[in-house]
């Protein structure tokens, strides 16, 4: 969204065009999880999101960066099934 | 039993024979003679008889978790008493009333008890590290954190600090029973050891009603897995041990201790000990740390 050519990178390089940037991007690097296994960062991200969206309403931007990193990490049969246990109340975690 | 006349050792040509003169064993060889204080035992049944019965309690066992009728198989269990209490009659028999537990003989013994305490500690180590795994980098089906969401712990400073106290305390008793039976003074040291075997028993009686009324089973998630197969080894373990000292104590009792010599007693002890050491871990891990 704010990448123009830095300068670090080629110019016909996606990381200069900030729509292909959104596009092609996934998620990013986080220090807290840095082994392969990411099922807790996936967790993280997603628990992250709903308590933000509860603290600070559905529109607020800054959440959904949130959003994209579960989107990204989570496989979806996880997502799935967490959203099926916060709609019944069953879901292990304080939201 | 033979007595043999020190001067006139003279060995049968051509085999070996076994003596026994008070505390020592005697081999015969064809050319010299061999005391030795090691206990070289008779020929006995026991062990394989010991070994058939044992294949009862195992296929009872079996047929116990496969839900095939137990019926023909109940005679199991008092043979297996009956050999039991056949074979440790014989070592009874050979240690206090023939002699043949020499000092040597004894501290084999020790020995071979302090290794099966180690045995019995690794076998606590293995659960606790299962608990560690589990509690320290708790998985995301339990929500990353532990004890599990959802999970009513027990209260530490209920009912399981009044069982370390009593684990405490009759680990004292018992010290200060063998310590008077030490002295000689034989019937304060048959109180201090009531007061043990009461304190044991009062504390088999809390867990048993800490597990008839706990909020979560033993299938429930790791933390109830952990919890019940730790507390529950444990328990097994105190029973066990009580068993141990009911019987030494029924030895006391028949005078079969001396102020000296009490192997069976003091190793009983010992076995208390590592159960009571074990509890602590238990409490302060699983009870304090763990909740």
């Amino acid at each position: 969204s704010f990448i123009r050519f830095s300068g670090k990178y080629p110019e016909h390089t996606h990381k200069n065009d900030p729509k292909a940037e959104e596009l092609l991007s996934t998620a990013k690097f986080d220090a807290r999880f840095q082994m392969c296994n990411q099922d807790k960062a996936c967790w993280q991200n997603y628990v992250d999101y709903f308590r933000c969206i509860k603290k600070k309403g559905e529109d607020y931007e800054p959440c959904n960066w949130f959003k994209k990193q579960y989107q990204a990490l989570c496989p979806g049969f996880w997502t799935e099934r967490w959203d099926e246990q916060r709609e019944a109340g069953a879901f292990p975690a304080k939201i | 039993m033979k007595s043999v006349s020190n001067k006139f050792l003279v060995s049968a040509k051509g085999f070996a024979a076994y003596f026994f003169s008070g505390k020592q064993s005697v081999v015969y060889y064809s050319t010299s003679v061999v005391r030795t204080p090691y206990h070289v035992v008779d020929p006995s049944p026991w062990p394989m008889i010991m070994g058939a019965n044992l294949w009862g309690v195992a296929a009872m066992f079996i047929c116990w978790v496969n839900e095939i009728s137990l019926d023909s198989l109940y005679w199991g269990i008092p043979l297996f008493v009956l050999t039991f209490y056949s074979w440790v009659r014989d070592i009874i028999n050979e240690a206090t009333f023939q002699g043949f537990h020499t000092e040597k003989v004894q501290s084999g013994l020790t020995l071979g008890f302090i290794l099966f305490l180690i045995s019995e500690l690794m076998l606590f180590f293995s659960f606790f590290w299962a608990f560690f795994h589990s509690a320290l980098s708790s998985s995301v089906e339990i929500g990353c954190c532990w004890p599990p969401v959802g999970l009513e712990c027990l209260d530490w400073s209920k009912v399981p600090l009044h069982n370390t106290a009593l684990l405490v305390a009759s680990s004292a008793s018992i010290t200060l029973s063998h310590n008077y039976l030490q002295w000689g003074d034989i019937w304060v040291a048959t109180a201090t050891y009531i007061a043990t075997l009461g304190l044991s028993v009062m504390f088999i009686k809390n867990q048993y009603e800490e597990y008839a009324w706990s909020s979560f089973s033993i299938s429930d998630g790791v933390y109830g897995s952990c919890f019940f197969m730790l507390t529950g080894l444990h328990g097994l373990h105190v029973i066990g041990g009580t068993c141990g000292l009911l019987f030494c104590f029924v030895r006391m009792m028949l005078l079969q201790f001396s102020s000296e010599h009490h192997v069976a007693l003091t190793l009983a002890i010992w076995y208390w000990h590592f159960v009571d050491i074990v509890w602590l871990g238990l409490f302060f891990i699983i009870y304090i740390w763990g909740s």
